[in-house]
């Protein structure tokens, strides 16, 4: 598989790097980590005014998160402009951008994260179109072949995604990609930017999205059309209902006055007028039509809704509520589970590489053989029950694809078959 | 069941406004289908349509993110104004103790319990809608992985945790919140009391949040219940509590064809 193998090459090269081409996109874990982070400014308040300010500056200085952070995963990948690789690429950006800004507002999801991007990482998007250049000039050759044969599949894709053309600029950057991987190191590690260093698969992606970087958010941009998402908060809410009040109402107070009230940094008139229109909507109009709305009430829930004072229907709201309780704690549990096995999936990745830098490192006799040895010997996974046993016996099985080892013990004899309860 | 048909279910059964919310399993399906069985494994053509799945996935995940922050969003507005409500309720009509008001105070706080009961209910329902979509997501990137020998599944989860549609903290907050306000306008029953209405109970069971509670219970108790491809990465199976005959009873209930 040539995956394994040019990971092999590529991890000797370049540690850091995620080793095969498929993981192009394992890069952003790290970017969305840092811009994910529930502790984001946005979410608190009035006492921390000046933390957006500090996210600012830490994007900055981690250039190459926070740019991804915006890479992924809002891309729209506008496969219909051709966004060439030629120096007319700023050209292209600038369509794109213009492009972008008309899209609607429902279909443009943004993260409040998007609000701690820096001008910074557009700037080091502009810087694109004159780096590009001379990996197209590198690869071009190579990708004629492939490029000829591409079109007679092309059909395939563009019946699929009638939408999304598939045109010869877009060909050679998905060639690119996977040129990029045999291309010659020196020739990335001679570029000036960090980034283009060190990603160089990432690099053909870019210039596709940094047409939506313009649009999203810098929170402060004077474009009416900056549609970021925010993510409220109880805090958040708290602060604006009292913003609300001490202006007379919700019918008295404006946006504009709310938000000098409310004094929260990266906060728009566009969220706040959003919000309004929602506090507003669920203060008139009573709750129980709001519900009335989603569900199909049958004759039965009419009927009852009115005459209110039957213990019956009391009884049938606690019902409904420890059913949820149930549903709910359920789901808890479920998403603890969840977390565990990815952790777990992580760890067992992470000693499969090292593993494989250890094989790769034998072939050179070092002192730090034996430490890797020793990492390896003595570092202990987490104890979280039986499905660990055939976790750690599988962990010693070289170069093994996790999702691929055969089913085994996980459905331990401890948990009590109750399937057949419910019926 | 397979997942697929599972979730099918599940969303011709939940909301009406949130049904096209969902994760396209089918649709992704296909596509893996599609990109494993492309004839010529070219290099180039298997990095194009990796970026087309990707870029598929891309969507869906907005997609859950838009949906899920907005519903988020209205819940805290509406659980503060249940708030606002009961104190309203309580301040005018709670320490008059004339035969009148007591009418009225029962009135709003019976349409206040409703409503409290509702918005719990869908805030429960934005959890398991969270909750369904990863585990699609999930299995359509091990789906993907199997078929192409890629290795995008364990990255791409590693973000996905990350994902706003995901951390549903704030959301399993307020729903903590929800039981406590519940309880306070809840008048306390004996437990025997409780037992002889249940039965009462059952039969105003119609369909809407309630329905969809059972119904997204009892999917996630097929979904964990085992399968040809059960791994050391399955969930266990899920053990309903002994006393929560209730679904039974619902299930015995012909009004509600429950599949």
């Amino acid at each position: 598989m040539w995956n394994l193998g040019d990971s092999k090459a590529m991890s000797s090269a370049f540690p850091n790097l995620p080793t095969p081409l498929d993981v192009s996109y394992s890069r952003l874990p790290d970017s969305f980590h840092r811009s994910a982070q529930r502790e984001n400014p946005m979410h608190s308040l009035l006492p921390q005014p000046s933390s957006l300010g500090n996210s600012y500056s830490s994007s900055s200085s981690l250039p190459f998160d926070s740019q991804f952070s915006s890479v992924y995963p809002h891309e729209r990948y506008p496969q219909n402009s051709p966004i060439s690789m030629s120096p007319s690429g700023g050209k292209s950006l600038s369509h794109t951008h213009s492009e972008l800004q008309s899209t609607p507002v429902a279909s443009y999801p943004e993260e409040n994260k998007d609000m701690s991007w820096c001008p910074d990482s557009i700037e080091e998007f502009l810087h694109f179109p004159e780096n590009v250049p001379d990996q197209n000039g590198l690869v071009d050759t190579s990708t004629g072949a492939i490029i000829s044969d591409d079109h007679a599949e092309r059909t395939d894709w563009s019946d699929l995604y009638p939408l999304i053309s598939f045109d010869g600029a877009l060909d050679s950057n998905w060639e690119l990609s996977v040129d990029n991987v045999v291309d010659p190191k020196p020739e990335v590690l001679n570029h000036s930017s960090d980034i283009l260093v060190q990603q160089p698969n990432i690099q053909q992606h870019q210039p596709a999205q940094s047409g939506e970087i313009f649009t999203s958010p810098d929170p402060e941009s004077t474009a009416p059309s900056t549609k970021a998402r925010m993510r409220w908060t109880q805090e958040l809410h708290e602060a604006f209902v009292e913003a609300v009040n001490q202006l007379g109402g919700s019918d008295r107070a404006t946006p504009k006055g709310i938000l000098n009230v409310m004094k929260v940094e990266g906060l728009t008139i566009y969220h706040v007028k959003s919000h309004l229109q929602k506090y507003r909507t669920a203060k008139y109009k009573p709750e129980s039509s709001e519900g009335a709305c989603e569900k199909n009430l049958t004759p039965v829930e009419e009927m009852n809704s009115k005459d209110l004072k039957t213990m019956g229907m009391t009884e049938a709201l606690r019902l409904q509520v420890e059913l949820q309780k149930q549903l709910h704690e359920q789901l808890e549990t479920q998403r603890k589970l969840q977390l565990q096995i990815e952790e777990q999936a992580k760890y067992l990745e992470k000693m499969f590489e090292q593993q494989r830098k250890m094989e790769d490192n034998k072939v050179k006799p070092t002192s730090s053989t034996s430490d890797e040895r020793n990492k390896i010997g003595t570092s202990t996974p987490m104890d979280e029950g039986s499905q660990d046993a055939s976790l750690k016996q599988n962990a010693q099985e070289p170069a093994t694809h996790e999702n691929h080892d055969p089913p085994g013990d996980a459905d331990s004899g401890a948990l009590p078959t109750k399937r057949a309860r419910t019926g | 069941m397979k997942f697929g048909k599972r979730l099918k279910h599940q969303m011709q059964e939940t909301l009406p406004s949130w049904r096209d919310k969902f994760l396209s399993y089918d649709h992704l399906k296909k596509l893996v289908r599609l990109i494993s069985s492309a004839p010529a494994m070219l290099i180039g053509k298997s990095g194009k349509a990796k970026a087309q799945f990707l870029y598929v996935l891309n969507n869906e995940i907005d997609k859950f993110n838009a949906f899920f922050m907005e519903r988020e969003e209205d819940f805290i507005i509406r659980h503060e104004g249940l708030r606002q409500r009961i104190r309203k309720v309580t301040d005018t009509w709670g320490p008059n103790d004339s035969h009148s008001s007591k009418i009225m105070y029962e009135n709003e706080v019976g349409k206040l319990r409703k409503d409290i009961v509702d918005l719990h209910g869908e805030m429960v329902l934005l959890v398991n809608y969270s909750n369904i979509n990863y585990t699609g997501l999930a299995k359509i990137l091990k789906k993907y992985d199997k078929r192409t020998g890629a290795l995008l599944r364990l990255p791409f989860i590693q973000e996905i945790l990350e994902q706003p549609f995901f951390t549903t903290d704030l959301i399993s907050k307020l729903v903590k919140e929800c039981e406590g306000t519940i309880n306070t306008v809840f008048p306390v029953e004996e437990e025997e009391e409780r037992k002889i209405e249940v039965r009462e109970a059952m039969t105003v069971t119609g369909e809407g949040i309630f329905r969809n509670t059972v119904v997204a219970l009892l999917t996630m108790q097929e979904i964990r219940r085992g399968s040809s491809t059960y791994s050391k990465y399955s969930l266990p199976p899920i053990n309903l509590p002994a006393d929560l005959d209730i679904i039974r009873l619902v299930q015995l209930n012909p009004s509600i064809p429950i599949v």
